[in-house]
């Protein structure tokens, strides 16, 4: 596949933290649209592959483009906006400022980008509506259960319009309904919005809902089929 | 119970009689019930009839006769599509994907390939399964749920034993 079909692509992409290595050249695309499920045993590299294609980590050696951009020949600034813009992030516990309400949780990428704060809180408000959880706009995280987090975890990640939403462990957090009701809800935002999403999970039911599963051992692929 | 096709596999490594394939069978499953002779002969039989294996000698020194089978290239084929296909999961599947496994590493067939596949397989069901619309039936919540289970704890042995395939391949490598 090249380059200007995948809304991400990552080509040999290796990463060694001190003495360990966590991956040791691992290729992968994502079209657009696309849900993919990258699991493997804990100490695989899942989590490592998401942070390298979200630019949280930088490869020791191989290739991440994003939307045909090689994240690594952009200078800093602009990998920057290139993340806030065009990857979403949800972890697995939500990472919302605790002190601030949803709407300005989910209003933050947007801020940052530069948009006027009236436009960025109705774009957040429209999103939190999509999640279901607006009545909830005016609480601070701690006042809310893990699900209406990530929930709102999931709104912040997609109020950008990215072409690509990477999950780590996205429901690890949440009891199994809980778990199920935000994968439903992560899985029609993505959709909702046409972005691919690449999900890091130990969750087979998590798995189950991918139109791809990739799994990793030991820092390679260990199988790669078409769900 | 796949017993044609172990027999299929039992003969893979070489002709053997009906009380080989029976011995043979029993190492490849000590903790399942033994093969009752009459069933290895009726297998043999129905698999002569069928083109799959063909009787490649007949002795009779004295005592009884020994007749020796091997595989035609057809039961090759044969045993060759029957270790690629993954099980359709459904109840006591798991037994079916058990007994592939075992005859895939012991006939050097692709094992990691089919647990791969039947992974894929296992985790298309719990989709259909998850997709499946709510109707008014009290059962059929509590029926999808049980089966789900099973798939997901089939899901984690096949994880298990594709870790430990990968294992043992890194360690004859």
């Amino acid at each position: 596949m090249s380059g200007s079909q995948a809304v991400l692509e990552l080509d040999r992409v290796e990463y060694s933290y001190r003495r360990n290595t966590a991956l040791r050249g691992v290729s992968l695309q994502l079209k657009p649209g696309e849900v993919v499920a990258v699991t493997g045993a804990s100490g695989c590299g899942k989590s490592t592959l998401l942070h390298c294609a979200a630019g949280i980590l930088t490869p020791d050696a191989g290739t991440i483009q994003v939307d045909g951009q090689d994240v690594a020949a952009l200078r800093e600034e602009e990998r920057a906006r290139l993340r806030r813009t065009k990857v979403g992030i949800v972890l697995q516990f939500g990472q919302l400022v605790p002190d601030l309400p949803l709407i300005d949780n989910v209003a933050l990428p947007l801020l940052l980008d530069g948009h006027e704060r009236g436009e960025a809180h109705l774009s957040a408000m429209n999103w939190l509506e999509q999640v279901g959880i607006a009545d909830d706009a005016d609480a601070v995280p701690t006042e809310l259960s893990g699900g209406q987090t990530q929930r709102a975890a999931v709104a912040r990640a997609l109020v950008t319009g990215p072409s690509v939403v990477l999950a780590d462990e996205p429901t690890g957090s949440l009891d199994s309904q809980g778990g199920q009701e935000l994968l439903d809800v992560l899985l029609q935002a993505a959709r909702y919005r046409g972005a691919a999403l690449l999900m890091v999970t130990h969750d087979n039911l998590v798995a189950s809902s991918a139109d791809r599963e990739i799994r990793l051992r030991d820092g390679l692929i260990q199988h790669e089929v078409s769900l | 119970m796949a017993t044609a096709e172990l027999v299929l596999g039992l003969l893979s490594g070489g002709p053997a009689h009906g009380y080989d394939v029976k011995r043979g069978h029993d190492a490849w499953f000590p903790d399942s019930r033994p093969l009752a002779f009459g069933q290895v002969y009726t297998t043999l039989g129905r698999l002569e009839r069928d083109g799959l294996v063909e009787v490649v000698d007949k002795t009779s020194g004295g005592g009884p006769d020994r007749t020796v089978y091997a595989l035609t290239s057809k039961g090759r084929d044969h045993l060759t599509d029957w270790l690629n296909d993954p099980v359709p999961p459904a109840w006591g599947s798991a037994d079916e994907v058990l007994r592939k496994l075992v005859a895939a590493v012991r006939t050097g067939g692709d094992a990691a390939g089919f647990l791969a596949r039947q992974r894929a397989n296992h985790l298309r069901r719990i989709r259909e399964l998850r997709e499946t619309p709510a109707d008014d039936d009290p059962t059929s919540p509590l029926v999808r749920e049980y089966i789900v289970a099973h798939l997901d704890a089939d899901l984690r042995w096949l994880d298990t034993a594709l870790d430990r395939i990968s294992e043992q391949r890194g360690t004859r490598s």
